[in-house]
C-alpha cells in the first residue's frame, strides 16, 4: 500500500496521536533498554512484562464490573517483580533463573485465566490490545503518563549518569568507588517496571521487551562508549516504533509484532556492518 | 600525619600544582585515632557458604604504614581486604576503619579508599572508555548529583599520566592488554585521593620496568601524602620499604610482623620454600613436557 494513500485515509489527529504514542514508547523502552542489556538483567525484564500481563488482565477483569484502569494493577504487578527481585539480583550466588521461569509462566498462566473471565465483547478488543498492542485504543492520560515517565527517566539519567556508569562497568569496583549500587540497581528496576507497564497498551506485553532490548543491541554494534549508547538507542528505538506504526498499517500486522519486525531488521543489519561483529557474535558460539 | 588533598595530588602528578585548591590545605577528614584500620575477631561468610572463609582476624594498622599481605592461592587475602573495604558482609567481629564501623559507614568509607581488584575480566565489546574508567574511581569523591567538573577531569589526566595511560584516554579498556588495564585500574583508584589503598596483586600482570615505575609511585604518595598502603602481593618480594608483613593460610592469619623479623622467620621460609618447589615441580613437568 502506498504510504500517502495511507495518510489520505488517517484523520490528522489520529496520525499525531500514533507517531507520539510510537515516540514515547520507543524512548522509553531503549533507554531502559540501555540499563537492561548492560547489566544483564534481560531475563528480569522479561519476567516484568508478563507479570504486567498478568496485572493488566486482571484490570480489564475488574473493570468490566467497576470503573478500573489496567494501567494500576499492571504497574503494581510489575513493581512486585521488582521488588522481589531486586535483592535476588543483588545475590551473586543465587541463580534468580529459576525464579525468573516460574515467575514468567505463572504471570502468562494468570493472564489468561483473567483474560477468560471477561465479558466476550471485551476479550476481542481490549484483551487483544495489552497482549499485541494497538495505538487506538490510547486516551491522552495514557500519553500523559508515558510522557512523565520518559521525563523521569531522562532526568534520572542525566543526574545519576556518573553512578550509573559505574554500577554499569562493574558491581565491585562501583562498590569499592562509595556508590551504593544497591539503590542504583532498585532505580533501574523501579523504572523498568514503569516503562513496560505504560508501554503495554501500545507495544504489547508479549512484545515490549523486544523494544527494550533491540535497539540498545543495536547501537551496541558500533558504539564504544556510554555516551554515545545513552544518545543513539533512543534513537534508533524510536526510528523502529514509528517504522513498526507504519508497517502495522500497511499490512494490518498488530502494532508489536510490526516494531518487533522492525527493530530486528534493524538490528541484522547492524550486526552484518558492524565492526565488534567478529568478536561478539563469533565468540558466543564458539 | 594528616591528610590533605593538596599533598596528594602534588605526589601524584607535580602537574597538578596549578589546580591545587589553597583552602584543601588543612586535613581533608581528621580521623579519629592513630590507628587507621582495626580489625578485631573479624569473620566473613560468603553468601550461602556455611564455613567461614576468613575466620578471627584481628589486626591494626596505623597511618602511613606499608603492610605486604602474602599466602597461597585461596587463603582469604582478597576476601580480607573486601572484608576491610566492607564490600563482604561480617559475620562475627568489628571491622574499623577512619575509626567508623564498616556495617554502619561502608559507603562514607570507601570514598576515602582505593581498591585495586585482582582480576582484569572486562569484555573487549564492553562500551567502557579508559577515561571513564579513571573517572569511576574519584565519583564517590564528587559526590551523588554533583557534577563532573574540569578539575575532576584534569585529576583523571594526572592519574593516567602517573602510570603513564595517558595515550589510552579514549581506548575502550577491553581493547587493553591485561597489564595495561591494570595500570588503568591503578590510576582509577588513585584519581579517588585515597587516604588509603587496597591493592590486589597490582602488579600481577606487570613486566618489570613497570612494576618499578608503579611502586615508586605508591612509595612517593606514601612518603610524601601518608597514604596507609595494604598490598597483596607476590611479585615484588618484601621491599625494604614495608612496614608488616602478613602471611594468611586457610582464612586465617598465621603471621604478622615487622618485614626484618618476617623475612628470618621460619613461616616465612616454609611458605618461601613451598612457592619456590612448586614452582620447581611446575618447571620439572614443563620440561618433561617440552622433551
Ligand atoms: N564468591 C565466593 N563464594 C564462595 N566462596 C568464595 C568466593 N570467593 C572466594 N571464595 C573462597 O574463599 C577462599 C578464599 O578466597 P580468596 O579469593 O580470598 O583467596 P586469595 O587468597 O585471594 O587467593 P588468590 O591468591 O587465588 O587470589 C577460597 O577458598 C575461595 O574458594
Ligand atoms: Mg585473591
Amino acid at each position: 500500500m502506498d504510504l500517502l494513500f495511507l495518510f489520505s485515509r488517517l484523520s490528522l489527529q489520529l496520525l499525531f496521536k500514533v507517531i507520539l504514542g510510537a515516540t514515547l514508547a520507543g524512548m522509553a523502552c531503549s533507554l531502559i533498554g540501555v540499563f537492561v542489556v548492560h547489566l544483564k538483567i534481560t531475563a528480569i525484564g522479561f519476567s516484568m512484562s508478563h507479570a504486567a500481563f498478568a496485572g493488566a488482565a486482571l484490570g480489564l477483569l475488574i473493570n468490566s464490573y467497576l470503573s478500573f484502569d489496567p494501567l494500576i494493577s499492571a504497574s503494581i504487578f510489575a513493581i512486585a517483580v521488582a521488588l522481589l527481585l531486586g535483592p535476588m539480583s543483588e545475590k551473586t550466588r543465587l541463580n534468580p533463573n529459576v525464579v525468573l521461569g516460574i515467575i514468567f509462566t505463572l504471570s502468562l498462566a494468570l493472564g489468561f485465566i483473567f483474560l477468560s473471565f471477561l465479558p466476550s465483547g471485551v476479550v476481542s478488543s481490549e484483551a487483544v490490545q495489552i497482549l499485541w498492542g494497538s495505538v487506538f485504543g490510547l486516551d491522552w492520560l495514557d500519553f500523559l503518563l508515558l510522557g512523565l515517565v520518559n521525563l523521569a527517566i531522562v532526568a534520572i539519567i542525566i543526574i545519576f549518569y556518573k553512578e550509573f556508569l559505574a554500577t554499569m562497568f562493574h558491581r565491585k569496583v562501583a562498590l569499592a568507588a562509595g556508590i551504593n549500587v544497591s539503590f542504583f540497581n532498585f532505580l533501574i528496576l523501579f523504572l523498568t517496571a514503569l516503562t513496560v507497564s505504560f508501554t503495554l497498551k501500545i507495544v504489547g506485553a508479549l512484545l515490549v521487551y523486544a523494544l527494550i532490548v533491540n535497539p540498545t543491541s543495536t547501537v551496541y554494534q558500533f558504539a564504544y562508549d556510554t555516551k554515545k549508547i545513552f544518545i543513539f538507542s533512543p534513537v534508533v528505538g524510536i526510528i523502529s516504533a514509528i517504522g513498526g506504526v507504519l508497517l502495522s498499517f500497511m499490512t494490518n500486522f498488530p502494532i508489536g509484532s510490526s516494531i518487533i519486525i522492525v527493530s530486528s531488521i534493524i538490528f541484522v543489519v547492524s550486526v552484518i556492518f558492524s565492526p565488534k561483529k567478529r568478536r561478539g557474535i563469533v565468540q558466543q558460539h564458539q | 600525619m594528616s591528610f590533605s588533598s593538596n599533598t596528594f595530588l602534588q605526589a601524584l602528578n607535580p602537574k597538578l600544582s596549578e589546580i591545587l585548591n589553597p583552602r584543601a590545605e588543612k586535613a581533608l577528614q581528621e580521623g579519629s585515632t592513630d590507628e587507621i584500620i582495626v580489625l578485631d575477631s573479624a569473620t566473613t561468610v560468603y553468601e550461602g557458604e556455611r564455613i567461614p572463609t576468613i575466620q578471627d582476624i584481628s589486626l591494626r594498622v596505623k597511618k602511613g604504614e606499608i603492610l605486604f599481605i602474602i599466602g597461597p592461592n585461596g587463603a582469604g587475602k582478597t576476601t580480607l581486604l573486601e572484608t576491610i573495604c566492607g564490600i563482604l558482609p561480617l559475620r562475627e567481629g568489628s571491622v574499623e576503619v577512619f575509626g567508623l564501623s564498616t556495617k554502619k559507614y561502608g559507603h562514607q568509607i570507601r570514598k576515602r579508599i582505593g581498591y585495586v581488584i585482582q582480576e582484569m575480566d572486562f569484555d573487549p565489546s564492553e562500551p567502557f572508555l579508559v577515561k571513564d574508567v579513571v573517572l569511576i574511581g574519584r565519583i564517590g569523591l564528587i559526590g551523588v548529583g554533583k557534577r563532573v567538573t574540569k578539575r575532576d577531569w584534569e585529576i583523571v589526566r594526572a592519574s593516567l599520566e602517573a602510570v603513564g595511560m595517558e595515550a589510552f584516554w579514549g581506548r575502550p579498556i577491553g581493547k587493553l592488554s591485561a597489564g595495561q588495564q591494570q595500570k588503568v585500574m591503578i590510576a582509577s583508584a588513585l584519581a579517588g585521593e585515597p587516604e588509603v589503598l587496597l591493592l590486589d596483586e597490582p602488579f600481577a600482570n606487570l613486566d618489570i620496568n613497570a612494576r618499578h615505575d608503579i611502586y615508586q609511585l605508591l612509595l612517593k604518595l606514601n612518603r610524601e601524602a601518608g597514604v596507609t598502603i595494604l598490598c597483596v602481593s607476590h611479585n615484588l618480594g618484601i621491599p625494604p620499604e614495608t612496614d608488616k608483613v602478613i602471611l594468611m593460610q586457610n582464612g586465617r592469619i598465621i603471621m604478622n610482623s615487622e618485614r626484618e623479623k618476617a623475612l628470618t622467620s621460619p613461616l616465612y621460609k616454609a611458605f618461601i620454600e613451598l612457592s619456590q618447589a612448586e614452582k620447581g615441580v611446575y618447571n620439572a613437568a614443563k620440561t618433561a613436557q617440552e622433551k
